[in-house]
């Protein structure tokens, strides 16, 4: 058992469970104190004591349920489904078991020297063949499977071990001798077809467990494989349900954001004596002051302004570029978002007031704020928003755009941006294309770079999240 | 005390606390093994419940610590009582020049005054914070952190001398060691990820929303004389309320007030137009509410109705009948019955 629950620690460790050493001595110290009877108490003692996160309790759940169980049913499965097809045959399995105890207690004791694997076959006792099953699995070294190609090789390889072609062999030989002892030729035929199949149902279950021995082994791989396909596609080609699920991911990533800035307000707090608290606080004291109080530092509350491309050469993006705002929005207080296509407008109303999707359909669906079925015109957007909102920058403002510069040979007007740039602390353009395609064709991303404090590529999640980390730090 | 985690549900059963299995089995095991338990799961499933309804069953003193952003040592932890001290040097002052008397030099008397300089700085000027009164507390104590991810990081450093080792250490007097371990119980919102080296000497519980089958158990215990049915309906509501894409799920706290509010506005059913005057009850914003609205059909799915074939076009004459007699008028049968 102790071998086991380690090795179920080792798989957790390789799944990206983290299970330190001492969080699996404690989980054995609590398998001390509970009778384990109960699989539902089991799975919860070990789950208390080794995962931490909410995150991984499913990967846990699943995992516990292909290292604990199923191998058992799979075994019966494989019996029954045998049963099944003899009955089919019109042959009786329980009747032809028990005639053949009943012959096997005829034989005179001491000559029945079957090996352990034919005795289990033919008393068809299940633990006692998974058991052997498990320890073959040992010795054939199944858990290094990689790959779907080895569970022919692995599996051939455990029945070596077992001796399992030995044990149907013993079988045959043994409807021989009941022969002898004057069975009929169709029991005996019943007796030597009962061994073909109880080889093949062996042979299945062997097969069932080295497949779930590599999906055991691979389950991290895939998970792995799945999540880190998700951060690294590209924008433009996302389906419906990444993107809900990229939502999730872009809400965690502004949780982030809050979450470092409001540590980097509290090592700001400490600033000059306050003595007006400091009296107040020592009075009790007779103004001795013991206790001092400091001034507290303003908060450095950043503010953020956002200038959303929605044009439809960027749809996918910026339906996602959306998503990401919205959910600044819900972290930060002083944030303005707007979105622009040839004309500008503001969404923060319009996202504060309905949730993300709504919001979104919103703030693309045309009419409701810009028209966006123009072609999509930076320059004008720029122009629009240095004149009418260049109220909303100040010193402390990053001004966040995001789009692709993609201009349709409409005149940059790259003055307005540097404009904004210089009332404001820093200006992030976040575009969707590859610095190599920034001012070929109609991209005038050349000609507003100088504007910018940092233009970076942003087309999937994890440069996403990168641009992100250089924002609040 | 618990003698089983059948135990331990019976127990907190009898305190009004109906829990599920897991919850029990980690309850026994914080219990028997000793160890802290880091509680999470979404707001108002009763996570801090669990812990003061642990200290009712187990007849302990429950010591009460919330954090908060800011909260330090001083207030978690012990405090010096500075006026005290400070009023015990002006009234002792004439003690002291008796101990003073006789000294020639400077240096004695400044040695004499380190001698006795420890009574200023023992026990007796220690105010002891939840954290010290839980380790110092002659009975077995229960400690409640709540909701510590709302504390800094800085605090969580703290935490970990007292949930490894039950000690807390003052420099200028020396460790208190925990003479009976007491039971913590520290319950997290997720605002924060804990860190590692707090979740490790931790057990680890997340409690979800309760399935449908314990929420209408937990309304039996908790608003006695809800009907049945009313109570099963009601929970149907919720529980399909929970699938919706909503900003803030409702959790039990809010099917509690709810079942509370039906009870007093003399509700035997559920129909459409009491679930849209009474939303706002179990839900916070104004867009959650707004989409339960126009999901409201969908929320309200009645079960099967006992058949009752005696009963023609199916009006839901049994419920009206069932209705304990009293002033208010039992609802018109045909208003807002939805199949």
């Amino acid at each position: 058992m102790q071998k086991k629950i380690l090795e179920f620690t080792n798989l957790l460790r390789k799944s990206g469970v983290r299970v330190s050493v001492a969080e699996a001595i404690d989980a054995f110290k609590a398998l001390d104190v509970l009778s384990l009877d109960e699989r539902a108490v089991f799975r919860d003692a070990l789950r208390s004591s080794m995962v931490k996160r909410s995150d991984d309790i499913q990967t846990y759940d699943q995992l516990f349920d292909l290292f604990w169980s199923g191998f058992y049913d799979n075994l019966r499965d494989a019996f029954e489904n045998m049963a099944g097809d003899l009955e089919a045959q019109g042959i009786d399995l329980d009747q032809l078991m028990r005639m053949l105890q009943e012959q096997l207690e005829k034989l005179e004791p001491g000559s029945l020297d079957l090996s352990e694997l034919a005795r289990a076959l033919l008393t068809a006792d299940l633990s006692q063949l998974e058991q052997l099953i498990r320890e073959a699995g040992e010795q054939a070294g199944v858990s290094r499977i990689e790959n779907l190609l080895q569970i022919g090789f692995f599996s051939r390889r455990m029945m070596e071990r077992m001796n399992a072609e030995g044990a149907a062999q013993e079988l045959r030989d043994l409807a021989e001798r009941l022969r002898a002892q004057g069975l009929s030729d169709d029991q005996v035929e019943a007796i030597r077809g009962l061994a073909d199949r109880l080889l093949e149902a062996l042979r299945r279950s062997i097969r069932s467990f080295t497949e779930r021995e590599l999906q055991k082994q691979n389950y991290d791989y895939m998970e792995r494989f799945r999540r880190e396909t998700l951060t690294e596609k590209s924008f433009y080609h996302l389906t419906e349900d990444e993107i809900r699920q990229m939502r999730e991911v872009v809400t965690r990533l502004a949780q982030r954001i809050k979450s470092v800035l409001s540590i980097r307000r509290r090592r700001l707090k400490k600033g000059k004596l306050d003595l007006h608290t400091t009296l107040r606080r020592n009075m009790a004291r007779g103004g001795v002051p013991f206790e001092v109080a400091f001034k507290h530092r303003k908060k450095d509350r950043p503010k953020l302004v956002i200038l959303c491309d929605v044009s439809s050469s960027v749809a996918n993006v910026s339906r996602f570029m959306l998503q990401f705002v919205y959910s600044l929005q819900e972290a930060f207080t002083k944030i303005r978002s707007f979105v622009f296509v040839s004309e500008l407008g503001e969404v923060t109303q319009v996202f504060r007031d309905h949730d993300i999707s709504e919001a979104i359909e919103k703030a693309l669906d045309g009419g409701d704020v810009i028209n966006v079925y123009t072609r999509s015109n930076f320059g004008q957007a720029f122009h629009c928003f240095w004149q009418n909102h260049l109220s909303a920058v100040d010193k402390r403002t990053t001004v966040l755009v995001l789009g692709d510069a993609r201009n349709n040979y409409n005149d940059p007007r790259a003055w307005c941006l540097r404009e904004v740039k210089n009332k404001a602390k820093n200006l992030v353009w976040l575009n969707p294309e590859s610095p190599g395609a920034w001012g070929f064709g109609d991209s005038v991303m050349d000609k507003y770079l100088p504007s910018c404090d940092v233009a970076e590529e942003c087309r999937n999640l994890r440069q996403l999240s990168k641009v992100v980390d250089r924002l609040v730090l | 005390m618990f003698e089983s985690i059948e135990s331990v549900q019976r127990r907190l059963g009898e305190q009004g606390y109906i829990c599920g299995k897991n919850i029990a089995t980690v309850v026994y095991l914080a219990y028997r093994l000793e160890k802290p338990v880091l509680v999470e799961g979404p707001a108002g499933v009763g996570k801090t419940e669990l812990a003061k309804v642990v200290a009712e069953a187990t007849g302990r003193p429950l010591i009460r610590l919330q954090c908060y952003e800011g909260l330090d040592e001083a207030k978690a932890l012990y405090e010096w009582e500075y006026s005290k001290q400070l009023l015990y040097t002006q009234i002792l002052k004439e003690k002291f020049s008796e101990v003073m008397a006789g000294a020639k030099t400077l240096r004695e008397a400044a040695d004499r005054i380190g001698a006795e300089d420890s009574i200023f700085f023992s026990d007796r000027f220690i105010v002891p914070r939840p954290l010290l009164r839980a380790i110092t507390s002659p009975s077995p104590a229960l400690l409640l952190v709540d909701e510590v991810d709302k504390s800094d990081p800085e605090f969580e450093a703290f935490l970990l001398e007292v949930l490894s080792d039950f000690q807390v250490t003052v420099p200028e007097v020396g460790t208190f060691s925990a003479k009976v371990r007491p039971l913590v119980f520290l319950t997290s919102n997720d605002a924060r990820e804990m860190t590692d080296a707090l979740k490790r000497r931790c057990l680890h519980l997340y409690i979800d929303f309760p399935t449908e089958a314990e929420e209408i158990r937990i309304l039996d215990v908790k608003v006695p004389g809800i009907d049945r049915r009313l109570a099963e309906d009601l929970v149907g509501v919720m529980q399909r309320l929970r699938k919706l894409d909503l900003k803030k799920a409702p959790s039990i706290s809010e099917t509690l007030d709810w079942a509370r509010a039906l009870l007093a506005l003399n509700a035997t059913q559920i129909d459409e137009e009491l679930v849209r005057e009474t939303l706002n009850v179990i839900l916070k914003y104004e867009g959650d509410i707004r989409k339960a609205h126009s999901e409201l059909g969908r929320l309200i799915v009645r079960k099967a109705e006992p058949p009752k074939p005696a009963a023609p076009e199916g009006k839901p004459a049994a419920p009206a009948a069932a209705q304990p007699a009293g002033p208010a008028t039992p609802e018109p049968p045909k208003k807002g019955t939805l199949h």
